[in-house]
């Protein structure tokens, strides 16, 4: 039986929720900085993302006339809540003690759960601008959710297993999956710079084009709570893909005191994500933004069908391994 | 491709920002800047005030003994100019025969008077 | 979605200047454009009929902070030949420099500001951080970024040291450098091609038609620039060439916007080089004689027309300013119809707007309840135009 006390502290402190903030706000710190030095620019300090966090909690809530006040303050704390819940399954330290076999389905629905909140708030507001952004929120949710999903499929299959936890172990002993399914990669990453609603895929948000989105009623702690809910969908997503792709925070060999085998799993966990933030960063800097039926043509010809080539193959390489 | 390069090579290089007020500008010395009068020089002859384009130069009572191209003037007037309703166009500087009146190098002139007038 | 409203303006992140467009859109398509352009209107015309010729130079310049000096120079070379006055070699070449400088900063603004409204950042700092070398030299030279104040009935107010000179063309270089990039940036970055290449695309016939003028009618491949058609100051003595682009769209404008930069560039080098010496003004009489002049300038974002009309006395009687930018808006309205709400904010950018030369009055009628924007009749024609997408 698990130690009550050793879950709390795994849920609450480390690496759980506070942890977790942390290295949200690092993260997004990282990724402004970054891409502010790309465009030989200096970038906000290191405090910046939090000192923005307390700025809008102080924030007055404005209530536009007809809204129903209650669901828009319920929508960003549902949205925090789900991707808050979905970091417990990904493995940071080693394997997840929260693991049981399906979880990866579990935190792919938490993480789809802001899309519907940005739509429901974009169509609660009685604003042309939010409404035209809320629809295309959802739009681009039908877009790339099937190559995403699709490309995060494809490790359970080669692992034979539906649990995160049990995937990494799997690439313990075998290859990284990177290596093994670099047209998976690529679609994983291409379909996560779309979920988190980045620079080529930030169409909801389109400052230009339509103010905020759904966005632009958000104010006070409701806005705040709503790009917490980004930033901690950036470490869960990045998460994520080190897991199923990089190995996880898992070396190839077992060290023997427990706790340099937890410390050394955690700096692997910081080394993986960072890398996939840089690549992250790297395409928000060097693109512009698409129209969403330019998005359609894109994702329907090329991000699906590079998904289904990369199920097929697979498919196939598991049937000739398996059978013989 | 060649953003790419660039983005990589910005990277590793210096940022363009000027750090201001730690760093300081750079001002050229033909910079327009606050507008002043410089009392020894000035003759009184209201040239200034007549090609202000925003007439924010009024003409005050000012007698004083001026020395102009060797010969010994008694002016009676001087000018008094609104200090922040000055567009700092430079015709008075142009305009004006002794030099007396003129633009200053600075650089970011802030006050909290609104009514501030420079004579 | 049936057909909504969407209120483009007057206050919007798209626009930098208050313009008021009320899109009829049914889902992502624009079916219908109304237009409405008095938002900036400062009386600067009437206001220019109290100054005399020295004092009204600063004035006129203040209409727009980017083409101030195409206004001023425009205004000042009507009034010269009105007078009949000649100004010096040495003051062509010195206001032939600084209204190429200020294409080029124009025009560099405009690369960025294209960028930030497809959601291409990192063009905008790059462009604004190569714009600032063209600042730091107009800096030098006239004492201000914006609002040079070079111009004179008669010439220009300062001079060009040595050191001027010579610290202008050690700039130079960098900047061609960077302007090269952008050429070949703009021909090979997928995402600013896949976001122009189609959009808002304007026949020849079309451009002629609704009197598109800049280069947004360049981009049509109409063959028109008012440097090399109605000469003026030191550009038939440089060697420079027009360029022109047959696509039409928004790619096209930005094809000729990059390449009339590089030829800014070279300009510039030239009359560095060749700067004539002698005096940089002539005294010129206080009154301007009776007559009418219309003074044509090629601004950053066309033709620029001043018409003037003096009476005899040291003040204009009547000054009517057509900016570039009212001649263009037309072609916006009719470019917008059925193309995708996405693509506002790009069209609306690729004819380079400045509301602040455009603005004119309007005209409230309480009986009816409408509110219409008008022009009053110019050179004495009487009637007035409105300004509505198609009905």
């Amino acid at each position: 039986m698990i130690d009550p006390v050793f879950i709390l502290i795994y849920i609450f402190v480390f690496p759980g929720f506070l942890f977790l903030f942390a290295y949200a706000l690092f993260l997004s710190y990282l990724d402004r900085k970054i891409a502010a030095r790309m465009q030989q620019r200096v970038g906000p300090p290191f405090y910046q993302p939090f000192a923005d966090l307390i700025k809008m909690l102080g924030k007055e809530v404005i209530n536009p006339h007809g809204v129903d006040w209650r669901i828009f303050d319920a929508i960003p704390v549902v949205a925090l809540a789900a991707v808050m819940t979905a970091f417990l399954y990904v493995p940071v330290t080693g394997a997840s003690p929260l693991a049981f076999s399906g979880d990866l389905i579990v935190v792919l629905y938490l993480m789809t759960l802001p899309t519907i909140a940005l739509f429901l708030l974009g169509w609660l507001s009685r604003n042309i601008f939010s409404a035209i952004g809320g629809i295309r929120a959802v739009t681009q949710l039908f877009i790339y959710e099937v190559p995403f999903f699709l490309a995060l499929l494809t490790p359970a299959i080669m692992a034979g297993s539906w649990s995160i936890s049990e995937i990494v172990l799997w690439q313990q002993h075998n290859l990284w999956l990177v290596f093994l399914q670099p047209i998976g990669f690529i679609v994983a990453l291409i379909g996560l710079q779309a979920k988190l609603e980045r620079t080529p895929f930030d169409i909801p948000e389109a400052e230009t084009e339509v103010v905020a989105g759904p966005w632009t009623e958000l104010t006070g702690r409701r806005l705040a709570l709503m790009h917490l809910t980004t930033e901690v969908s950036l470490v869960v997503g990045s998460t994520l893909i080190a897991a199923l792709f990089l190995g996880g925070p898992l070396l190839p060999w077992t060290l023997s005191p427990a706790w340099l085998n937890g410390a050394c799993g955690f700096g692997l966990f910081l080394v993986k994500t960072l890398a996939v933030l840089l690549v992250l960063s790297s395409i928000t800097v060097a693109t512009g933004r698409l129209r969403i039926d330019q998005l359609n043509d894109i994702g329907w010809k090329y991000l699906a069908s590079a998904a289904l080539v990369q199920v097929g193959i697979v498919l196939v390489i598991n049937y000739l391994w398996v059978i013989p | 491709m060649s953003v790419l390069r660039e983005m990589i090579e910005n990277l590793f290089s210096r940022p363009v920002t000027i750090l201001y007020p730690w760093t300081k500008v750079p001002i050229p010395d033909t910079f327009r800047g606050r507008v002043a009068n410089t009392d020894e020089l000035c003759i009184g002859c209201s040239k200034c005030s007549l090609v202000c384009p925003a007439q924010v130069i009024t003409m005050i009572d000012g007698p004083r003994d001026v020395e102009f191209k060797g010969k010994n003037l008694a002016r009676k007037k001087r000018p008094q100019i609104d200090l922040f309703k000055c567009i700092r166009c430079g015709l008075c500087e142009r305009y004006c025969p002794t030099g007396s009146i003129h633009l200053e190098h600075v650089q970011g002139v802030t006050g909290t008077d609104r009514d501030v007038m420079v004579t | 979605m049936p057909e909504v409203v969407v209120p483009i303006g007057p206050h919007h992140p798209a626009l930098k200047e208050p313009v008021n467009f009320r899109i009829i859109a049914d889902g992502e398509k624009i079916v219908r454009l109304e237009l409405d352009l008095s938002y900036n209107h400062r009386g600067i015309e009437k206001a220019a009929e109290q100054r005399n010729f020295i004092r009204v130079l600063p004035l006129l310049e203040r209409v727009c902070g980017i083409c101030s000096h195409s206004h001023a120079t425009a205004f000042a070379k009507g009034i010269e030949e009105i007078m009949g006055v000649e100004i010096p070699p040495r003051a062509q070449y010195i206001r032939t420099i600084i209204a190429e400088l200020e294409r080029m900063h124009s025009h560099l603004l405009w690369l960025g500001v294209a960028a930030h409204e497809i959601g291409f950042n990192t063009l905008f700092m790059w462009t604004w951080r190569d714009r600032e070398a063209v600042q730091d030299t107009l800096e030098e030279m006239s004492g201000n970024r914006v609002h040079y104040g070079m111009n004179e009935i008669g010439g220009v107010r300062c001079d060009l040291t040595t050191a001027q000179i010579n610290a202008a063309l050690s700039r130079l270089p960098v900047l061609e450098e960077r302007i090269k990039k952008y050429q070949e940036m703009v021909n090979s970055e997928e995402t600013m091609l896949i976001r122009f290449r189609g959009v808002g695309r304007m026949s020849k016939e079309e451009a002629l038609k609704y009197g598109a003028v800049g280069p947004t009618a360049r981009a049509s491949g109409v063959d028109y620039d008012v440097r090399r058609d109605d000469p003026y100051l030191a550009y038939p003595e440089v060697p420079w060439n027009v360029i022109t682009d047959t696509r039409g769209d928004v790619y096209g404008r930005t094809r000729v916007r990059v390449g009339e930069l590089w030829e800014s560039t070279q300009i510039v080098r030239s009359c560095l080089e060749n700067l004539p010496a002698g005096p940089i003004r002539v005294e010129a009489p206080k009154n301007a004689p009776k007559g009418e002049i219309f003074s044509r300038y090629e601004a950053p974002r066309g033709e620029l027309a001043h018409f003037i009309r003096t009476n005899g006395t040291d003040k204009a009687e009547r000054v009517d300013i057509r900016s570039p930018t009212l001649a263009n808006w037309t072609s916006v309205a009719m470019c917008l119809v059925n193309q995708n709400l996405a693509d506002i904010p790009v069209i609306v950018a690729a004819i380079d707007p400045c509301l602040s030369c455009t603005c004119r009055m309007v005209v409230v009628n309480q009986k009816s309840g409408t509110t219409d924007m008008a022009e009053p009749g110019f050179a004495g024609d009487p009637g007035g135009r409105r300004y509505r997408g198609r009905p």
